[in-house]
This record gives structure tokens, sequence and C-alpha cells, in this order.
């Protein structure tokens, strides 16, 4: 990545005698769209109370249901209380100060695509704005909030979820600052839903401020990208789709963090603990963050997408022409058209991820532990980070480093509760830093995990968190690689369909669309050909290069936990004809951590999230069909489907493992 | 003789039914209208551009650009327009100097020769109706007023003009003429006014046949007034300045009075469907109409009687009403007039922006209480509007000013977003009054306030005179055309911001950085309103500015049927918006319109919509 690009907002700051003095200063904000009549935050709610559509729907209640209409206008005035967003300049201001004090103290530098922001700017006037940041932290909202207020862009309106709404004071912080909130998806209230729905209508139609919107729905504990949610998308395209706006232009954000604040927690919940609760007490607890020293961050603002540009010509086709426009709603063909861009925005956001040097030495310290080799000497690691830097670039990886020496030296730093270096200037994982003090083992999600296995689990967890974001870029090549190493001398069709199947079958992992599925393949084969990673014989078969071996260890283990829990989720799927969501959860992790005791499996594969995500695809795949169980979800399940997966998996699980077993590790470290 | 009578009769119309056979007898007789417009056109208007040849912008370079407009027919006339050249700069960045001028009007043997056969002219010329086979006079017969056509004459030739013009008289001369044709498998095309803007009459490049042009203009007579039943039977060919002319010395007006009225005529008005400036009082063309003949090759199509209403099957009116010269030729209409009103006054209104003046325009149409007249101007209109306001003087650039401060200052409208409101108020005296009570009452709540009954006044006056600001316009490399649409009143906020929006992201991707878009909503209904669209731009390097321009607001005209509008208001489909009519009407309609088309002309002799 071209370093040039980015600045850190922080560095002028640095320079400061007040930072007091730049948080007053005099806003000229650019807005996004400009409006005839200036919208209020109330002149919005208001608008929404006296829209017709909703009018019609109250009265309709009323006549039902026999409610005095009074009482209904006050239900929906409760509402739109309880979502809208306010202004308050000087919380604003005053949240800008703080922020910068912190930032000052807790990172290295905020670093932004400013010639990006410039250009955004310049588009920015003449029809709704939509930021769509990436999600991995907290964090997110509020620097989201300080890069507009640095740059001079209007605070956004931020969709927040609920449990925000509920901290004491926060809520209003946040409020006031712009977010308006958001149930989850859950709850039936119709009354609630039609308002916000039209709460947004407005919002995106006589609004004048940005509009920001996570479109994965809510923070990815695994630090990469998740499927996208396509509600509050279709809410906002709606206006679009019925020309009550000359367009929507989307601005896709990569906030990239070098250490996420909530690593430790996202490894606890990936394995089955639940989230605790939003508090203020927690949040003021968790202010300890600023003791701590979390690196640089990255905001790579992409370049903004004209929805209108990338529906095309379908907007001018539809025919909603009759009828009055506030009855309208998006047709099922409307809905289809939205998944493409919603998967066009993540793809970009994964595009402009951040790597960092602590990425790439996980993925090597991973592939370094999992393999019954020496702990890597301190120079043996820096040339693989070199290497390995090299190949992930011609994967279009950005990766930031400046000086290889001290950027390792600063990865060791930041990340000192992961990774150390052991007394003899060997790399390896922190494992006795794990509190389990706190962990109330009936509440977890999955299997009552042993204190034991949890010890065991957490630091590979922890690590896999810094491993994840590389795999994008290298998911497509790895799953050609373990093809191409169970199937030698495969045809470039035969390879394909085999990819094509696993492709799929990670979907929710590894996110894609299913049109770019095949252009992947293509760009994927042509690089490792590029590569010599694989070669095609004169009888156009492909094989793998003999001199790659360690690139194709380390493609392979960097998957190899996800193939892992996919084949047990499978293998538990296939002794059922229906059985609870919860259940299954359980007896994969058991299953799991009984074959841990025999040889090395990766603690990774324990992980909740990748068997929802199987359980996902199998659904999408329609193996499986999700039904509402008396205990939550539960599945029906089509055996001879699962089995057919899961016999087109099994040859990718690798026999018997290479890894060293966990005791052995731990024993040679006590040594 | 006539302008005797009319003495009598003027205001007498309510005065019992005892003098009504009496009237009636009296204007039996023809008028033999004398059109302001000549047989050959050219003599009086222009050949390469919209209006009176004596009427022009003019650009003086002197120590000190002035600019009027020249001759003495419009009220500007001869005044200096000191606005006009900063803003010309600032809009378009554009420096009067340098015009690209028209070429001259072409030599003889420079027209596309005729393909005529010597036999067809002998059948022809047998028929004893005034003739010409002239290339300028054919050629002022292939085009109507778009911008194609006006780039075209300035700068090059049409490939295919009618090959003879032939001019009836009456009813009886078209049906020969039609009849002949039907013989020889001879193509028609009918003229009127000239003042088309959608293509229609422009000859079919392909057509190997011949093509006769049948101007229409010396059938212009009216044949009868009838002040019983308050009907006007009159020939196709008469223009508008001329019919109202005629008829406001009977006391009388049809109160049609569409922007091109001084020169387009009744059939045209006819065969597109066309909609006045007044129709909140009178109505559209459709609601004039109380009978018309139309010659088709299967004979004449009318109906027996001359009655309000009928109720008899689809009403045939509606296959005459719009079928723009495709299905017969339209001969003799039977229109409405009306007793001139008393009293007629204009008004202004001031808005704070655009939506309160379109929600003030959707009260008024919803409580039914137009005036003859209501339209607003957006923000670039307005503006614009201020660059034909003659130079004031020191007194009146000082009242301008403390204007513009009271509204700005004192009533916090943003000189940017301020639009306003014209008003045409007829009636008697005491209608008026309650009108405008109405009226400015409702604007009062939406923020508006009135500004007045010269700017009103000059708003409509300045309706005939933009038409002339194109020649200039192209003279200094600017092209621009206007269009409009109609649509429901939920939808009218938002198409006109999308379709602005969308023409600017056209011209960006076009690299076209100087340009205007600007719309104003000219009629009102109970269920929706009119929009008039202005596009313009500086076409500087741009190769092909025409097609350019037509690419852009075909665009715009995509954007505006998805949008919720519709193809064209009262312009019609022409051979420039073919492409959304099927859509428009079905494809049920569409057969439906190809059904009556062979039903009527079925070897094509007229042009055809789809």
């Amino acid at each position: 990545m071209n370093l040039n690009d980015y600045e850190d907002i922080l560095e002028p700051r640095r320079f400061d005698l007040s930072h007091f003095f730049w948080c007053s200063k005099k806003l000229n904000s650019v807005i996004a769209y400009k409006q005839n009549i200036k919208p209020t935050p109330s002149l919005l709610k208001e608008a929404v109370l006296n829209d017709p559509k909703i009018q019609k729907f109250l009265e309709e209640i009323s006549r039902e249901k026999r409610i005095p209409k009074d009482f209904l206008d006050a239900q929906v005035r409760l509402i739109l209380d309880e979502i809208g967003y306010q202004k308050n300049l000087k919380i604003i201001r005053l949240l800008g100060l703080v922020l910068v004090k912190i930032c000052l103290k807790v990172c290295e530098g905020i670093f932004v695509n400013h010639n990006s922001i410039s250009h955004i700017k310049s588009v920015m006037g003449s029809c709704p704005v939509i930021f769509v940041p990436s999600h991995r932290s907290y964090a997110d909202f509020i620097l989201m909030s300080l890069i507009c207020f640095t740059y001079d862009i209007e605070i956004p309106a931020i969709a927040a979820g609920m449990d925000f709404h509920g901290m004491w004071a926060m809520g209003s912080i946040l409020r006031d600052t712009g977010a308006f909130f958001m149930r989850r998806s859950y709850n039936n209230d119709t009354l609630y839903w039609t308002t916000f729905k039209q709460y947004v209508y407005q919002l995106v139609t006589k609004g004048d401020l940005p509009i920001e919107f996570f479109i994965e729905g809510t923070r990815s504990r695994s630090n990469k990208s998740m499927m996208p949610k396509y509600g509050l998308l279709n809410m906002i395209l709606k206006p679009l789709f019925l020309r009550q706006v000359p367009d929507i232009i989307f601005v896709p954000i990569n906030i990239s963090y070098e250490k996420i604040m909530e690593e430790k927690l996202f490894s606890f919940e990936l394995l089955g603990v639940p989230k605790p609760k939003e508090s203020t007490s927690a949040f003021f607890k968790s202010l300890s963050i600023i003791k701590e020293n979390y690196g640089s961050i990255h905001m790579t603002f992409g370049k903004p997408l004209c929805s209108k540009q990338f529906f095309g010509e379908y907007l001018d086709t539809s025919r909603r022409s009759t009828g009055p426009i506030h009855e309208q709603e998006l047709t099922e063909r409307d809905k289809s058209m939205i998944p493409s861009l919603s998967h066009e925005i993540i793809y970009i956001q994964q595009k402009m991820t951040t790597l960092y040097v602590m990425n790439l030495i996980a993925l090597l310290t991973n592939h370094n532990l999992t393999k019954d080799e020496e702990l890597l000497s301190y120079d043996e690691l820096k040339e693989k980070i070199l290497w390995l830097k090299m190949i992930l670039e011609k994967f279009d990886a950005n990766i930031w480093s400046t000086d290889i020496d001290s950027d390792i030296k600063k990865a060791f730093e930041v990340h000192k509760n992961i990774i150390h270096l052991t007394g003899n200037r060997k790399i390896d994982i922190v494992k006795d830093h794990v509190n389990l003090a706190n962990i109330d083992i009936t509440k977890l999600k999955g299997y009552h995990l042993s204190e034991k296995v949890m010890t065991q689990s957490v630091p590979f967890v922890m690590l896999y968190i810094y491993i994840n974001p590389i795999l994008h870029c290298i998911v497509d090549a790895a799953l050609i690689v373990i093809i191409l190493k169970m199937y030698a001398n495969s045809t470039s069709d035969s390879i394909f369909q085999r990819y094509h199947f696993l492709r799929n079958l990670f979907l929710y992992d590894f996110v894609t669309y299913y049109t770019r599925i095949p252009l992947d393949f293509q760009k994927a084969v042509n690089i490792c050909t590029n590569f010599k990673l694989i070669q095609i014989n004169s009888d156009g078969k492909y094989n793998l290069c003999e001199n790659q071996q360690n690139l194709v260890e380390i493609f392979i283990s960097s998957i190899e936990p996800f193939l892992y829990s996919y084949f047990t989720t499978l293998q538990i799927l296939e002794t059922y004809n229906r059985c609870d969501e919860k259940r299954i959860l359980v007896e994969v992790q058991e299953k799991i951590v009984f074959e841990m005791e025999h040889k090395f499996i990766h603690p990774y594969s324990l992980n909740l999230d990748s068997i929802a995500h199987c359980l996902s695809s199998l659904v999408l795949s329609a193996s499986i069909k999700r039904v509402r169980g008396d205990n939550g979800v539960a599945y029906e399940i089509d055996r001879t489907k699962v089995s057919m997966v899961k016999n087109t998996l099994e040859p990718y699980i690798l026999k018997p493992h290479l890894g060293k077993t966990i005791h052995n590790n731990v024993l040679r470290n006590k040594l | 003789m006539i302008n005797e009578e009319k003495e009598n009769s003027a205001g007498n119309i309510e005065n019992g039914s005892s003098k009504l056979n009496q009237d009636n007898k009296k204007f039996q007789e023809t008028i033999n209208v004398k059109s302001v417009v000549p047989k050959y056109r050219q003599e009086l208007l222009k050949w390469n551009g919209w209006g009176y040849k004596d009427c022009r912008f003019e650009v003086n370079a002197g120590d000190v650009t002035s600019i009027s407009l020249t001759g003495n027919r419009y009220p500007i006339a001869g005044k200096n327009l000191p606005h006009f050249e900063g803003w010309v700069k600032n809009t378009f960045n554009v420096d009067l100097v340098n015009p690209t001028l028209s070429q001259a009007l072409p030599e003889e043997d420079k027209y596309p020769k005729t393909l005529l056969i010597a036999e067809e002219l002998v059948r022809i010329v047998r028929l004893n109706i005034p003739y010409s086979l002239r290339g300028v006079d054919r050629m002022l017969r292939a085009h109507g007023q778009t911008l194609h056509d006006i780039f075209t004459l300035r700068n090059g030739m049409f490939e295919r003009i009618p090959d003879i013009v032939l001019w009836p008289t009456c009813h009886e001369e078209v049906e020969k003429i039609v009849e002949l044709a039907n013989e020889l498998n001879i193509a028609i095309l009918v003229f009127g006014g000239g003042t088309a803007v959608s293509g229609a009459v422009e000859c079919p490049v392909n057509e190997r046949r011949t093509i006769i042009s049948l101007d229409t203009s010396q059938m212009n007579k009216i044949l009868w007034v009838d002040e019983a039943n308050l009907v006007a039977c009159i020939e196709s060919g008469i223009i508008g300045q001329d019919l109202e002319r005629e008829l406001k010395a009977l006391g009388y007006t049809t109160g049609h009075e569409p922007d091109s009225y001084e020169f387009s005529s009744l059939g045209g008005w006819v065969a597109t469907r066309a909609s006045g400036m007044k129709k909140n009082i009178y109505g559209n063309i459709e609601d004039l109409l109380v009978h018309v003949k139309m010659v088709t090759s299967k004979g004449v199509l009318e109906k027996n009687c001359q009655v309000p209403r009928l109720s008899c099957g689809p009403d045939f009116n509606h296959i005459v009403l719009g079928s723009e010269g495709s299905l017969g030729v339209i001969t003799e209409v039977i229109l409405k007039i009306r007793p001139l009103p008393k009293c007629t006054r204009y008004g202004s209104i001031v808005f704070p922006n655009f939506e309160s003046g379109v929600q003030t325009m959707r009260q008024v149409a919803k409580w039914r209480c137009q005036p003859a007249s209501i339209r607003l101007m957006d923000n670039e209109q307005f503006k614009f509007g201020m660059i034909l306001k003659p130079d004031a003087g020191l007194i009146g650039s000082l009242i301008d000013i403390l204007k513009k401060l009271y509204l700005t200052k004192i009533k916090g409208f943003e000189f940017d977003k301020l639009c306003v409101m014209t008003l045409l108020f007829e009636g008697d005296e005491k209608q008026v009054k309650e009108q405008e009570k109405r009226v400015y009452d409702i604007a009062g709540e939406f923020g508006g306030f009135p500004a007045g009954e010269t700017n009103g006044e000059r708003g409509y006056m300045l309706t005939f005179v933009i038409a002339y600001l194109r020649d200039i316009a192209l003279e200094y490399r600017i092209v621009a055309e206007s269009f409009e649409t109609s649509v429901p009143w939920d939808r009218a906020i938002s198409l006109c911001a999308n379709v602005k929006q969308r023409i600017a992201q056209e011209c960006r991707d076009l690299s076209i950085r100087h340009f205007l878009i600007s719309c104003r909503v000219t009629q009102t209904y109970d269920a929706g309103c009119v929009i008039y669209f202005y596009f313009a731009f500086n076409h500087g390097d741009v190769s092909d500015p025409v097609a350019t321009h037509h690419q852009i607001e075909s665009r715009a005209r995509d954007e505006i049927i998805a949008c919720g509008g519709s193809i064209s208001h009262h312009h019609g489909v022409g051979k420039l918006r073919t492409k959304w009519y099927p859509q428009t009407v079905s494809e049920v309609g569409v057969s439906l319109y190809n059904a009556t088309k062979n039903e009527l002309d079925p070897k094509i002799y007229l042009r055809r919509i789809i």
C-alpha cells in the first residue's frame, strides 16, 4: 500500500497547545443532501407522525382494536423519541476533546486516506450519502464521528443498536451526537417497525445529514467480514426505487485496527461465553483500556458508489407510476436487486483492509505452532515476514509497514498479551494470561468447556482474530491448493467444480457473492500460476509445484480449523432428523473437545461462529431447514444431502494431523 | 357589417332567448380572415429561427456591450437589458463575441430535388389547388421548431423535404387531395403553423414516394359563429392570433392560448391535444372541441350533430384529438367560444422555496380556486427572468436593491432558493377580487406573499419573448430546448429534483460544465400538474451538440417516466418520443392504434406515431 495516501489525524493534535481550541473550531461542515427546507431532528419526527401512511395505519389500528387515535399518536411519539437522533454541538465538541485526548494516549496514529475524503466531500450535496464502515469494534462509531468532525463533514446520523440506548448517560450522549436507535429485528411490533421504517424514509428523503450504518448488522467477532444484512439497506434504498431521491451514494469504509479493543471479549464469545450486557459501568471499567497501547488504526474511505449507476437501467424500467407514492413498497424484484449492492460494499470493504505486521506474525506463528517444528527464532520470523509480505501483496493485500524491525518490535509490544519472545528469543504465544474468574460456566452458549480447554484455547482463538483479516486475500488460493493436494493432476474445470463447492459451503465464513466466484477463481489461478505455486502441464492439467511446500502448508493451515469445524458439524447433523440449534452447538464442541484429547485439533475449530455459519450455508443449499422449535431455533435435516456434503468435504480433512498436540506443547513450555 | 352587429350583441348573452335567434342569424356569414402570416411565410417570419423576422435579440458591441430585442412587437423591445451579458457569462461561460452566424437562405438549386414525376404533377395541377415546387417553400414545410430543425436550417440541409406544397382553401379541396393521393400512392404530411416540437412534420428519410406537404394555412375561415350555443365553426388552418383577433372583434374569445398561439394553428392544437395557458377557465382543446371533421382515405370522420356531450360508444373525437396528422387531415372544427372577460388582472407571489410554491398550487387546485393561469417558476428561472429586465434607471435600480434587501433581510428568504408564482385573473371585478383573496390567503399559509402586478404581467409577456432567446443562444454556441410533462401531485417535487439531478449527472459524464436546467409548474389539475423544463448548455467542443442534447433529453425523459411523469402533456409524441409510446399505452394500446391506422390509412399515406 502507498503510505503517502494516508495522513495521521492525530499528528497535528500532538502539537496543539490546547485541544480545546481545536474542538471549538468554527465548523463549516459539508452536508450530504441540501434541502430547500432545512430539516431539524424534531421536524423529521413530526413529519413521520403526520405522514399519510402512518396516519392511515394508526386509523386502521384504532378502528380494529378500538384504541383511541390520540393514544396511538402518543405511542408513535414515544417510539420516535426512542428512535430519533438529536444534535448537540456542545456535546460533539466535548466528545471531540475527550476522544482526542484518549486517542493521543492509546494510539500510535489514526491514519486516513485523506484524498478520498476530499473527493467524497466534493460529490456531496445533491443526494443522500450513506457511510458504510466495516464493524469490528465499538470504537468504529466514535472514530467515524471524530473523522467527520476533523474533516468538516456533518456528523452522520448513525444507526445504533438498542444495547446502547439502555446505557445510562451513554445513550443520550450518543443520541446527541447523531445516533438513532434500532431495535433488534426479531421484535415483531408492527407499530414500532412501521414507525421506524418511516423514520428512515424521512431521514433519507428529507434529511440533510449523511447516514451511517453497519451493513454487517453487528460487530464481527472474528475480525473478518460477515454476510451483509439487508433490512436497513432495503429501508434506505426504498426512496431510490420509489424515485423520491435523485440518487443515493454509498461510501464503503474499512476500519482496520492493529489491536482490537474487544479482542479478549470476542475470543470468549467465539468459544461460547455470552456477550456481557452493555452498561455504563462496564464502559468505565473498559476505560482501563487507556492504559494500553492499541497501535495504529487505519480508516480507508472507498470510492463513492452511486447506486443509480450501480442498478443501471433497471431503475428506469420499474413500473410504479400508479397509486399513491406513500403506499408503494419495494417489490420482490427490487429486493432481489439489493443483495448485489450490499455484497459489492462488503467486497470493497474487504479489499480496503489494512494488514499489520502482527497479522503476518499471527499467520506464521500459528503455522509454526500447529506443525511439529521448533519454535521460530526472531531472525527466522523476520525473514519469513518479509517473504510472506511479498506474497500477500501479490494477492492485493495492503500491508502497513515502514521499517520491518520496528514494526515487529511494535507488534510484540502492542500484542504482548498474545505473543512473546521466550527466554531464548523464540516466538511463542502467551498461554497463562487467561483469566477465567468472571466467567459463569452455566451461561455458556455451547458445550461446557472445561477450564483446561478454555485456557488452552483462548490464546489460539486470539491469535486467529489476527489471522482472519488476511484470509479474504488468500482463501481462494488456499482452496485451490488444498484441492490440488488431494486431487493432483486436475483440469481447470474439475478444480473449479470442487472450488465452487467449497466456496459455497464456506460462504458465510469467507463472504463472497455468487457472481464473483468464477472471477475470483480465475484470478487466484492466475496469481498462483504466475507465482509458481501451481503449474499447468502440457496436457492442460494442474499440479502443485514442488518447491513451494512451505507456502502450501501455510495456506492450508490457515483454513484447516474451518474445515474441521464444518466437518464435525456435518458429522453431528448426520445423526439427526431434527435438532435444536443449541444442541448442535453443544455436540459439535463436545466432539471436538473429545478429539482434542487424542490429537492436535486446532482450538479455533471450537468457535461457534463457524458452526453457525456452516448451518446457515446448509440452509442456503437446502440441505437443512431452519424452523422454530420449542427451545428457539431448530433444524430439520435432510440426512442424505448432509451426508453428501460431508463426504465431499471429507477428503480435505487431513489425517493424521500434522500439528503438535496441545499437551506436548504445554508440557514443553513448562519444562 | 359584422362589426356593427358586434355592438348589439356584446354582453347581451344573458338577455333571454328572444334575441338569440336573431343573433344567430346575423353571424351565419363566413369571415374570410386575413392572416397576419402570409402564404409565403418567410416574408414575415424567420426562415431559420423563431417568430418574426424583425424580432431578435441583438448584441451591440460598443464601448459597453448592450443587448436588446429589436422591433416593436413586444413590450421590452428596444430596451437595453443590462443584466443579460453577466448572466450569460456566469451561467454558460460565454462572452458575447464572435457569433456563429447562420448560413444564408440557400439558393434555389441547393435544395433536395423534388421526386415528383410529370404524371403526378399533371394530376395535381388538374386539382386546381395552389401549389409550389420551389425549394424554399418545400424546405420551410419540412420541419417544426425542435433544436434539431433549427440547427439544421442554420448549418445544413434536411436530407428529405416534401416534393410539393399544396395550399387547399377548404374541406372539399382536402378531400380531393386525399383522394388523389390514394389513387397515385402519394404520401401526405399535414403542415399547420410550423411550431411542432416533436419532429412530427419531418419527412421520413426513407420515404421514396412523392410527399405532398398539405399546408392548411389558406384554409382559415371562420365559417360561422353561433351565439345561441356559443360555438364557432372554424377551418383548421387558422392561427391563434388571427382567431382571437377576429373573435375579439365580435366580443368573444376561445380562451385557448398556448404559448405558441401567435403562430400555431387550430388543426395543430387538435392534432396534438394542445393546452392553453388559461385552461383553468376555458379548458384544454379537448374541452373546447365540440365537433370536428377529419378527412381520411376512407372518407370523412364526423358526427351528425353538434351536441354538448353524447353517450354513443367510444368518443371518436378522441381518435382525432392527438392523432398528430397520422390518421387523417383535420379540416373544420367547431369550438366553444366565451364572451370576453370584463376584468383581467395579473399578480405575483414570492415564495421562500420551490416546495412551498408547489404546496400552494396543490391547495389552490384542491379547492379549485385556480385563476385563469397560475404558474410557478423555480429559482433558476426566476433569476433567468431577471436578465430580461430592462435598464430601470437609477431610481429603479435602487428600488430593486431595496426589494431584494426586504426579501432577504426582513423576510429571511434566501436569494438562491426563492421562487416566484405568476397569476392571471379573469372574470368580472368581483370574481377577480374574490379569487385574488383566496389565492393570496392560501399562499400566505405557505410563507408566500404578494409581489405585485407588474412582476406577474412581465412573467406572461416573457413567455412569448423567451422563445426568441434560442436563436441568440445558438449564435453563441449554446443549445437550448424545453420539454414538458405532467405528473401526479405527490410526485411533482421529487420529479423536478430528480430530473435536474439526472441532467447534471449526464452533463458531468459528458464533461459539459456550463449548463442550465430549470423548471416551472405551468398548469394545475385536480390530480396533478404540468412541469416545463428548460435545458441549455454551452456546447463548446462537443462535436455533435444536437445529438448530445438529444441524448441528454432522452435520459431526462427516462427519468421523468421513472418518476411517474408522462411522455408529454401537450407537445405530443411526434418522432422524438415514439420510444416511450408502447410503455405508455401498453401493447394492447399499440395494436389498437395500429388497427385504427390500418383502418383509416391502410397504405400509410400519412405519417405514423409508432
